[in-house]
């Protein structure tokens, strides 16, 4: 049974649909980037996810237990970092690591106390007194400390600057690497989580239009490029059926989706480049229609 | 010994990949001498920003191809010497990798000598000279 399974969850709110039929599993052990543009629906799907909210049809299973209906059972295994990390502003890191510990049967504070002095995040601050960052690293290292089996985390890096970003990766990496945790991570940061993600989802407009191992996915999208002049390889390109089409001073540029070295003429002789997840996160999400 | 090893999101190789290759290269040219410490699959993941897994899958293709060795408990090292000629899984990689680059020298219409004579300098490149790999300088034993 996999850690994370979505079937048709679907949210409406009022006459807006937010989520749309999404079905999606995360294996075990694997790390999952769900991307999206603002108001795709992400933090539906993930409040759907941790129980916060009640899906309007189809369902969210949590560690094998119903998201909605066994909340408190399913999330004692779950390390959550959320969007806008939130506790009692009067309290400090290490007073919520106290806290916490008795929630939580194993419950790691000397982890807390590392992790918040690599992160170089006071433990004896008010929560309201500390940086957005900082208070994204204080639930990091709570999120750590129950040694979940899952961790969620919802657009983390939202906010930090490049090197508490890059401590929050590092920290991710050495739980990766200790624990081999699931992990379902929601971000705008393309460049980071490339490296990390095996398996990447995109919704748009609420629907899931892509949901694909990392792997495969970078295999199959290339850009082309070609003078304008070559009337007839841009005829052509119709046939290599395009994702996004754009051109750019004397050049035509084609992003498609299902690179084949044999199926490109020779004779149009294209400059053919890899993509980077970040551009193909643009081709399928900027303009026009999707056919991923 | 990181800063040798990059990964580019650019290249359409995937990333356990170019380690794999970049690992590959790195004791070719004698960068890595036989014997030498590779970083842990947990340090090379931090310094690089990628999956442990990742790196964990391009150290096993390492390992299963002879290159590099692991000693339980003390860590893994570029092996000592490579698998003899005759190792059924060493010979049909060799050949395998001939026949893909034979292949593109005929797609780009190369002749044997010209293909012949890019191996020879591609050797060069690698030795420093015209020996074989082990017999480079910079081993320092």
């Amino acid at each position: 049974m996999n850690p994370i399974a979505l079937q048709d969850l679907t949210v409406r709110y009022g006459r807006r649909l937010a989520l749309d039929q999404v079905t999606l599993e995360v294996p075990e052990g694997s790390v999952y980037a769900l991307l999206g543009r603002n108001g795709a629906g992400k933090s539906s799907l993930v409040r759907c996810l941790l129980g916060e909210q009640k899906a309007t049809a189809g369902r969210a299973r949590l560690l094998g237990h119903d998201a909605w209906r066994e909340r408190a059972r399913a999330l004692v295994e779950v390390g959550v970092v959320p969007e806008e990390p939130n506790a009692p502003p009067g309290m400090t890191a290490r007073q919520l690591s106290r806290f916490c510990s008795r929630l939580y049967p194993r419950w790691d504070a000397a982890g807390v106390e590392a992790r918040l002095e690599r992160f170089g995040v006071p433990p004896d601050t008010a929560f309201a007194k500390l940086s957005k960052g900082q208070k994204g690293q204080v639930s990091m290292a709570l999120a750590l400390a129950s040694s979940p089996r899952l961790l969620v985390l919802d657009d983390p890096t939202l906010g930090l600057d490049a090197v508490a970003r890059k401590a929050l990766f590092e920290e991710l990496i050495g739980e990766l690497a200790d624990r081999g945790t699931t992990v379902f991570i929601t971000t705008h940061d393309l460049a980071g989580v490339e490296r990390i993600a095996d398996r990447v989802g995109i919704l748009r407009a609420g629907r899931l239009v892509l949901d694909e191992e990392m792997e495969t996915l970078k295999h199959r999208f290339r850009r082309i490029s070609f003078p304008r002049s070559q009337a007839a390889a841009v005829a052509r390109l119709q046939a290599l059926a395009p994702v996004a089409v754009a051109s750019r001073g004397w050049e035509v540029e084609a992003v498609i989706s299902n690179y084949d070295e044999e199926r490109l003429q020779a004779a149009d002789d294209p400059e053919v480049t890899a993509l980077t997840l970040e551009e193909i996160f643009i081709a399928l999400t900027g303009a026009g229609e999707v056919v991923p | 010994m990181a800063p040798l090893l990059r990964i580019d999101p650019r290249d359409a190789r995937p990333i356990w990949r170019q380690i794999e290759e970049a690992v590959q290269h790195l004791v070719a040219r004698g960068a890595l001498p036989s014997g030498a410490v590779v970083p842990s699959v947990r340090d090379l993941a931090r310094d690089l920003q990628v999956n442990p897994a990742t790196v964990s899958k391009a150290y096993q293709r390492l390992t299963d191809a002879g290159v590099l060795t692991v000693r339980r408990g003390e860590g893994t090292f570029v092996s000592a010497t490579p698998p003899p000629a005759g190792d059924a899984r060493r010979d049909e990689r060799l050949r395998e990798e001939a026949v893909r680059y034979s292949s593109l020298a005929v797609t780009l219409g190369a002749g044997r000598e010209e293909a012949l004579a890019t191996v020879e300098t591609a050797w060069r490149s690698l030795t420093g000279g015209n020996g074989s790999p082990e017999e480079t300088e910079g081993d320092p034993e």
